[in-house]
This record gives structure tokens, C-alpha cells and sequence, in this order.
């Protein structure tokens, strides 16, 4: 089969590996090497083309890296995994550039991007985050972590070493299955999107990330993440979309309580844009993060 | 014996075969091993097994370098299921994942009893946000015969609320408590399960 194209979606210009505790991250390149790097964190069950469309609209003053987060796109999979390894793996690439650089990140990878920022202040100019800000407050359920926790444990003991998903017939099949998921989406992007997101074999097509990459069980709060943002040394760009979507989008009270915490803070909404501000108005998320880069 | 847990094997050791009595499970602190329990498990009536946690003694490393008190904890539970049910010894960062398993798993844990000893004494309940900045391979410092990743599980945070939980659900708890310092988890358990205090092992054997 023929790569898909997407209109405004570039190829990568240069492709590498980047080591970093183990295992092999994949890193996507636009732009100039000379250029001031900008580093891009895509979210859970994304890849670095998740920014096919932003990255070329940036690339005419920085040079562009997407990663592909350990378990997803085409860098290894993990034993087992652990949010602070992943933002880990982004201080790899920080520390692998050697020069101080900004970090943008969307879902997942913007929440860990701030994270990154955070621990390594020294290699991070300015920070973007594309709707990373968290899941909203969970419900009081202490009483039962014993329980879920055993639910937890049945669970992985029935996965046992799962090393693969299974096979969907055909690529229109996955499109629809991740279309249920982010209906906000084209099937144009997808088709785009997943072609490289999958691989096909004998029997079909499979995911390429790793299924036990969301498996995690632990004592996190969504309430830690707003203090945490007290701690970041360098301004903040929070991008959010103004459409409801099935991810993302805290409600605004919950939003501003935890961005209070940031002390160098510009706030920016992408109109007709859901959770993929990005994918779904590149044009105007570039122009937004260009200003922002540019202040 | 080996087992073979997710994508880990693990080292499951049989200190004493016994085909009579209940079962004994020892967890040991960060850095030791399986190896590294003395002569003081002889009077147990039972089987003696010890696990060696991932990253340590003969068990795999995790590829990777994810190390998390329940991801042990989900290796206990392989290991439970292997021995059936077990009283657990833990020290340090195994007694802590003692009590997560003697929670979760109150069908297979009649008793845990907790030891003093390396692991998560620097993590606390609440993240230190300003304190955090040093990255995971920062922390990372090479052990002998360990995973240098394992030094994660130094400055794991461990909240209160979390670890009251987990105890209060317990069915039998018993610490060690000879006037040294514990962590601020160690604090709350005493006070949320029902907990029995002793002064050495022995004694704790004898209560198990």
C-alpha cells in the first residue's frame, strides 16, 4: 500500500534513535539542524506524526523533534511502564540536543513536557501545553484502592505477557475503531495518522504500540498537578480547544485553579479545535505558538 | 525456581521445603536479594520461599526501567499464586509491598509482618515539587548485582490516605518496632490497622 498523504502534512526530514535508559526512542525531525530545537511530545496511543501538519509550519525558523513516546510509533517497548520514566525519556532527548531548547506537548506528552520542564529547567526556555493539564479531580474512593487494586492485579495476571494486539482486517477497520474514539478526527487524518501508527502482516493490521503501555496502577493525584506547576521556571503557553470532545477540555473552574499556579502564564483558545487543537487548526495553533515563542 | 511473571522472569528461592504447615513468603529490602535472609527463619514450621524483586538477585530487570512499589507488588501476587497462601515477611520496600499484597489479597495474606530497611524512606507522602529536580537517571547509582534503576524506589511518594487504606484492610499486621526511626508510612500503619508491635523477629515469628 501506497503512504497516505494528508494535505499540509510533510515528511519527516530526518529520522534517528536517541538512547535513553535502555531503550530506543525514535525521533522525527523538521527543520534546519542549526536552528533553535523546539522538542514535541504527542499523547497516549499517538506517535510523533501526530505534529506532521504543525511541525512544517514552524519549521521555517526551528528545527522540529518529535518523539515517539516509549511504547508508541517506532521506539521500544518497555518491561513495564511508569509516567516519571517517560518524562525521563524526554530529559534523555533534552540532555541528547545539549542545548537549551522549547518544549511543546499535547495530552499526555504536554502534561509530561511540563513535567520535563520542570525537572530540567536549565535545558527549557518556554513551554507549550496543548491540553496535557490532567484528568479532572477523581471521586473520593479511598475505601476501595484495596479492591480495585486486586481488580488491577486479576487483570495482569489474565494478560499475562501479552506481547501483541489483535489483528483488525483491514486499515479502514482501525480507522474506525480510533473514529470512535475521537470522532472530531477526519477519516483523511486517520487514514494518514494510522498508516503509521499500524503494521501490516499476514493476518492484518496491528497497533504498534505496546498494549500494556496504559497499564498502571499507583497512589497519583490529579491534585498534586496544579502545585506542581509553581515550580516552573520558564513561561507557559496553555492551548486549549473551544469545542467539547471526548477527552480533554476540564471544565473551567478546574482549569484555572491549577493554571493559577503557573507564574509566567499565556493562555490561548483555538477555535472550532476539540482535544487536537493542533491536528485540527494547525494554521492558527502554529500562528499561536509562534507568537508565544516570538514574546 | 523461576517464574515467569508478564515479561520478567522472576527468581522464586525455596529456603526450606517443607510439604507440611503454612507457607512463609520473605520480600527483602532495596538492593538485597533473596539470598540475603540470615538463619532466623529456621524454627518456621512451614516452607520458607523467598522472592528476589525485579531488578535485583537472580529475578529479570525491567526493560525500561519502570520500578514501582505495586509493580513488585503484582510480582508477589505471581509468586502467591505459585505458593497458594503465605504469612509474608517484608523489610523495607517489601514491607511496604507486604502490605499492599496482605490488602489487596486478603483471601491468600492471613499475616504480614513488617521489618525496617531500605526503600522509599526519601519519598514521603506528598511530592516535593522543589525538591524533585534531579531526573530519574540522576538517582540512578550503580549497585552491585542490581538494576541501578532500582534507586527509584528510594524516592517513591507514598500517600498516607493510600497506605491507611491498604492496612486498614489487613487481617493481621505485625511491626517490628526497636526505637529506630521509620518512614512517615511506617507511622501511619501503626496507628490504621490492627497492628501488634514487637521487639525482634523472633517474636514476630512466634505472633505470625
Amino acid at each position: 500500500m501506497q503512504p497516505p498523504s494528508f494535505p499540509g502534512a510533510q515528511e519527516p526530514e530526518r529520522q534517528q534513535v536517541v538512547e535513553s535508559l535502555g531503550l530506543r526512542l525514535n525521533v522525527l525531525e523538521w527543520g534546519h539542524r542549526d536552528a533553535t530545537p523546539v522538542v514535541l511530545c504527542h499523547g497516549m496511543f499517538d506517535h510523533g506524526r501526530s505534529f506532521a501538519t504543525l511541525a512544517p509550519l514552524l519549521a521555517r525558523r526551528f528545527r522540529l523533534i518529535a518523539i515517539d513516546a516509549r511504547g508508541h510509533g517506532d521506539s521500544d517497548w518497555a518491561d513495564a511502564y511508569h509516567w516519571p520514566i517517560d518524562v525521563a525519556d524526554i530529559v534523555s532527548v533534552l540532555r541528547w540536543l545539549g542545548r537549551p531548547c522549547h518544549l511543546v506537548g499535547h495530552s499526555k506528552g504536554g502534561g509530561q513536557a511540563t513535567d520535563a520542564a520542570r525537572i530540567a529547567p536549565q535545558a527549557v526556555r518556554k513551554l507549550v501545553n496543548i491540553d496535557g493539564f490532567g484528568p479532572p479531580p477523581f471521586p473520593e474512593m479511598l475505601q476501595e484502592i484495596p479492591e480495585r487494586m486486586a481488580q488491577h492485579l486479576d487483570a495482569r495476571r489474565r494478560r499475562g505477557a501479552q506481547h501483541a494486539w489483535r489483528p483488525y482486517a483491514s486499515l479502514d477497520d482501525l480507522i474506525e475503531r480510533r473514529k470512535a474514539q475521537n470522532p472530531r478526527l477526519s477519516r483523511e487524518w486517520l487514514r494518514y495518522f494510522l498508516y503509521h501508527g499500524a503494521r501490516e502482516s499476514e493476518d492484518g493490521w496491528r497497533w504498534k504500540c505496546d498494549p500494556i503501555m496504559g497499564d498502571g496502577f499507583g497512589p497519583w493525584r490529579p491534585d498534586w498537578i496544579g502545585p506542581s506547576y509553581a515550580s516552573l521556571e520558564m513561561p507557559m503557553l496553555a492551548v486549549v480547544g473551544s469545542e467539547q470532545d471526548t477527552w480533554g477540555l476540564l471544565p473551567g473552574p478546574v482549569l484555572k485553579e491549577r493554571l493559577a499556579h503557573v507564574k509566567q502564564l499565556s493562555r490561548c483558545t483555538i477555535h472550532g479545535a476539540g482535544h487536537f487543537a493542533h491536528i485540527e487548526q494547525p494554521a492558527e495553533t502554529a500562528a499561536a505558538i509562534l507568537d508565544f515563542l516570538d514574546s | 525456581m523461576r517464574l515467569q511473571h508478564g515479561r520478567v522472569e522472576l527468581e522464586l528461592h525455596e529456603l526450606a521445603a517443607r510439604s507440611q504447615g503454612q507457607p512463609l513468603l520473605l520480600l527483602h529490602e532495596l538492593y538485597a536479594s533473596g539470598s540475603s535472609w540470615g538463619e532466623g527463619f529456621a524454627p518456621w514450621p512451614g516452607p520458607v520461599y523467598a522472592l528476589d524483586f525485579v531488578g535485583h538477585g537472580r529475578s529479570g530487570w525491567v526493560k525500561g526501567g519502570a520500578y514501582t512499589p505495586e509493580i513488585l507488588a503484582a510480582d508477589v501476587d505471581a509468586a502467591l499464586h505459585h505458593i497458594g497462601s503465605a504469612a509474608i515477611v517484608g523489610a523495607g520496600v517489601g514491607a511496604y509491598v507486604a502490605l499492599l499484597v496482605a490488602g489487596a489479597r486478603r483471601d491468600r495474606v492471613a499475616a504480614a509482618l513488617l521489618l525496617p530497611g531500605a526503600g522509599l524512606a526519601g519519598g514521603g507522602p506528598l511530592p516535593d515539587f522543589e525538591r524533585e529536580a534531579k531526573s530519574v537517571a540522576d538517582l540512578a547509582v550503580p549497585r552491585p548485582s542490581c538494576d541501578p534503576m532500582v534507586t527509584f524506589l528510594e524516592h517513591d511518594v507514598r500517600p498516607l490516605d493510600y497506605v491507611e487504606a491498604f492496612a486498614q484492610k489487613t487481617r493481621k499486621l505485625i511491626l517490628l518496632e526497636d526505637g529506630g526511626a521509620r518512614p512517615p508510612w511506617w507511622e501511619t500503619t501503626r496507628r490504621a490497622g490492627a497492628t501488634t508491635s514487637v521487639a525482634d523477629l523472633a517474636a514476630g515469628l512466634g505472633q505470625l
